[in-house]
C-alpha cells in the first residue's frame, strides 16, 4: 500500500458503507435475473413485481432445456468458442513472440496495425463476410462464425501475448539456442511453459469474445450454427416477452463464465490491467 | 489494449546484437524468421479484416440491390452525398456521440469512485473487487435484455423501487424505454453496468503503482484530499486514464447488442446509433451501397477521434 489507504476509523466505516451499497446495487440486476428464473409465469409478469419468488419452480429450466433448439445452440456455442480460441492462440502466439523477441520495424508496424484493426466495427467486417463465406460454401457453419469472431479476439490476443512474452527474459531463449535448440523449439519447450499463465489469460479473453458475441452470429448463422445468444434473443420475438425461459437460459449461459471468473480472478485482473498500467 | 510499445525509445536495428554472430551461419535471419512468424496472423487479418473492409469501402461507391442480379451501378460519391444529406445519418451521428459521452462519462466517474474506495480500504476490499468483476463476463445481449426487463414500463422493478422509496409518484411515471427524451440514457445503463468494473480495475491497478513517497510528500506539504486527487493522483494516472477512456470510447461508439435488444433503435429512432443505422440500412432497407458509405464515414471518424484522443490525453513523449 502506498499511503492512499485511510487510517481514520470513522472515514473507513463510511467508505465501507459506500462500497457495500454500491456492491448491492451492482449485484442486484443479476440477483433479480436469477430469482426471476425460478418464478412461475404468472409471477414473472406480476404487478407490482416481486424480488424473491413466492413459489419456487424449475419449470423455466425444464422448458428451456427441452426446447430442442437450446441444447444444440449450447453445443454450437461451445464448439465455436473452442475453435475461435484455438485459432486466436495459434495465430497470436508466434506473432506476439516474433514482435517481442526480435523487435523488428516490421513487428512494430504489425502490432500497431493490429491495434487499428481492433477499432473496425463488427458490422463493417461482417456484412462482406456473409458473401465471402457463402462463396466458400461455409455459410451457416461454426467454422465461419469462429473465424469471424477471431477477427475481434486476435488483435487483443496479440497485444496480451506480447505483454506476457515481454516479461520473459531473452536469456532463457538464448541459453536454449546455445544448447542447439531451434528457434521454434525454444519457443515451444522453453518460453511457452514459462509464459503459460499468459496463455491462459489470453485464452480466457479469446473464449469470452466468442462466447458473448451476438452480431456475427446474427449475420452469419441461420439454422445449423446458431449459438445461444441468438436463442436468448429469440425469446423476445417468438413468444412475445417470455421472461421466465429467457432469464433461465441467460443464467445457464452466464453461470459458467462467472464461475470461471471467480476461479481465475487474479489472472483476469492481470490481463485486464496489464497493458494499461505497466507503462 | 496496451500502448506501451509506443512509449519505448525507438526500437533498435532489425536484429539485436546478441544473436548477430549466429546470423551469418544461418540462411534464415532472425528478422526473416520473425516475419515468417507474423505471417499467418498478418495473412488472417488481411483476408478476414482488410479484405472485407476494402470490399465494404468499394461497395460505398455503387448502388445496387443485394437480392436482384441487376448490375451494380457506379455512383461515385453519390452515396456519401446521400448519407450527409439524410437526417437519419446526421441524427444518428449525434446520438452515437451522445451515447458514447454518456457511457464514458458515467463509467469513468463511477469507476474512479470505486477505484478510490478500493485503495482507501486497502487489501481487505479484495472480496468486493471479485464481486465487482462479474458483469464483465456477462454477454452484452444478456445485459441488454436483463435491463430491458428491469426498466420495462408497467412491471419493471426499477420503477417499483423508486416508487417505494417515494422518489416517483407512480410506478409507471418514468417510461424509460418508450419516452424518446430519455431512451438514449436508459439504453446506456446496461453498458455502464457491464464495464464500469473495467475502468475501476484499471484505475485501481494504476493507483497501486503510484509511488508512496509522492503521496507522502504531498501530505506533508499540507495537501487535503481534493487537492491530492486533482493535483497529484489524476495527473499521475494520465496514461492509464487515457488507455481506459480510449478502449471504452471505441467500444461504446460501436455498441450494437445492448441497444438492439432493448429498443431496436426506437422509440421514434431515438436510440438508433451508427451501428444500428448501418445494420438497418444494409439488411432491412437492402441498400448496401448507402450502408457502406455511412459505415466508412463512421469508421474514419472513429479512427480519427481515437488518434486525437491519444494525442490529447496521453501526450506521447511527455514526461507524464
Amino acid at each position: 500500500m502506498n499511503g492512499l489507504e485511510t487510517k481514520r476509523m470513522s472515514t473507513r466505516a463510511l467508505l465501507w458503507l459506500v462500497l457495500i451499497l454500491m456492491t448491492v446495487l451492482y449485484a442486484y440486476p443479476f440477483a433479480y435475473m436469477l430469482f426471476t428464473s425460478f418464478k412461475t409465469p404468472l409471477e414473472t409478469n406480476a404487478i407490482p413485481p416481486t424480488f424473491f419468488p413466492t413459489t419456487w419452480t424449475i419449470e423455466n429450466y425444464v422448458s428451456t432445456l427441452t426446447n430442442s433448439a437450446v441444447p444444440v445452440s449450447i453445443l454450437n456455442s461451445i464448439q465455436t468458442a473452442v475453435i475461435s480460441t484455438l485459432l486466436s492462440l495459434a495465430l497470436a502466439i508466434p506473432a506476439a513472440y516474433a514482435v517481442t523477441r526480435w523487435k523488428t520495424r516490421l513487428g512494430r508496424v504489425f502490432i500497431l496495425t493490429a491495434l487499428v484493426m481492433r477499432m473496425v466495427p463488427a458490422i463493417v467486417v461482417g456484412a462482406p463476410l456473409i458473401g465471402f463465406f457463402h462463396a466458400l460454401g461455409l455459410s451457416d457453419t461454426s467454422l465461419a462464425l469462429a473465424i469471424a469472431q477471431t477477427t475481434i479476439s486476435l488483435p487483443l490476443s496479440i497485444w496480451l501475448m506480447a505483454s506476457f512474452f515481454d516479461a520473459v527474459p531473452d536469456e532463457l531463449e538464448e541459453a536454449a539456442r546455445v544448447d542447439g535448440t531451434s528457434r521454434l523449439g525454444a519457443l515451444w519447450r522453453v518460453v511457452l511453459p514459462v509464459a503459460r499463465g499468459g496463455v491462459a489469460v489470453t485464452a480466457i479473453f479469446a473464449f469470452l469474445a466468442s462466447w458473448n458475441d451476438f452480431i456475427f452470429a446474427l449475420l452469419l448463422t441461420s439454422v445449423r450454427a446458431v449459438t445461444t445468444p441468438l436463442e436468448i434473443a429469440n425469446y423476445q420475438s417468438q413468444f412475445g416477452l417470455a421472461w421466465g425461459p429467457m432469464t433461465s437460459l441467460a443464467v445457464l449461459y452466464s453461470v459458467p463464465v462467472i464461475l470461471l471468473t471467480l476461479v481465475l480472478q487474479r489472472h483476469i485482473v492481470a490481463g485486464l490491467t496489464l497493458g494499461a498500467v505497466k507503462g | 489494449m496496451s500502448i506501451r510499445t509506443n512509449r519505448r525509445p525507438a526500437f533498435g536495428p532489425a536484429v539485436p546484437g546478441s544473436s548477430a554472430p549466429r546470423r551469418r551461419s544461418l540462411r534464415l535471419t532472425d528478422a526473416r524468421f520473425a516475419a515468417l512468424m507474423m505471417a499467418p496472423a498478418a495473412a488472417f487479418m488481411a483476408v478476414f479484416v482488410a479484405w472485407p473492409l476494402a470490399q465494404f469501402i468499394t461497395n460505398s461507391f455503387y448502388r445496387y440491390n443485394p437480392i436482384s442480379d441487376a448490375p451494380h451501378r457506379f455512383v461515385g460519391f453519390g452515396n456519401y452525398i446521400a448519407a450527409f444529406g439524410s437526417a437519419a445519418f446526421t441524427n444518428s451521428a449525434v446520438r452515437t456521440i451522445a451515447y458514447t459521452a454518456i457511457v464514458v462519462f458515467l463509467e469513468f466517474s463511477l469507476g474512479l469512485l470505486v477505484a478510490l474506495l478500493f485503495s482507501g480500504l486497502g487489501s481487505r476490499s479484495r472480496v468486493f473487487r471479485t464481486i465487482f468483476m462479474y458483469p464483465l463476463m456477462i454477454a452484452p445481449i444478456v445485459a441488454g435484455l436483463l435491463w430491458r426487463f428491469l426498466l420495462i414500463d408497467n412491471t419493471g422493478i426499477v420503477n417499483q423501487l423508486l416508487f417505494q422509496l417515494h422518489i416517483i409518484g407512480s410506478p409507471t411515471q418514468i417510461q424509460w424505454l418508450s419516452d424518446p427524451k430519455i431512451a438514449l440514457l436508459a439504453v446506456s445503463l446496461p453498458d455502464i453496468w457491464l464495464t464500469t468494473s473495467f475502468i475501476a480495475l484499471v484505475l485501481f491497478a494504476g493507483l497501486q503503482n503510484i509511488p508512496g513517497d509522492i503521496i507522502e510528500a504531498a501530505r506533508i506539504d499540507g495537501a487535503r484530499y481534493p487537492t491530492l486527487l486533482f493535483r497529484v493522483i489524476l495527473p499521475l494516472l494520465r496514461p492509464v486514464i487515457a488507455v481506459a477512456l480510449i478502449v471504452r470510447g471505441v467500444d461504446a461508439a460501436r455498441a450494437f447488442d445492448v441497444i438492439v435488444v432493448q429498443t431496436n433503435g426506437g422509440p421514434q429512432n431515438s436510440t438508433e446509433t451508427m451501428s444500428l443505422l448501418v445494420y438497418n440500412t444494409q439488411i432491412s432497407d437492402g441498400n448496401p451501397g448507402l450502408a457502406s458509405a455511412m459505415g466508412t464515414i463512421y469508421l474514419v471518424a472513429m479512427i480519427a477521434l481515437a488518434i486525437v484522443a491519444v494525442a490529447a490525453i496521453w501526450r506521447p513523449g511527455s514526461d507524464r
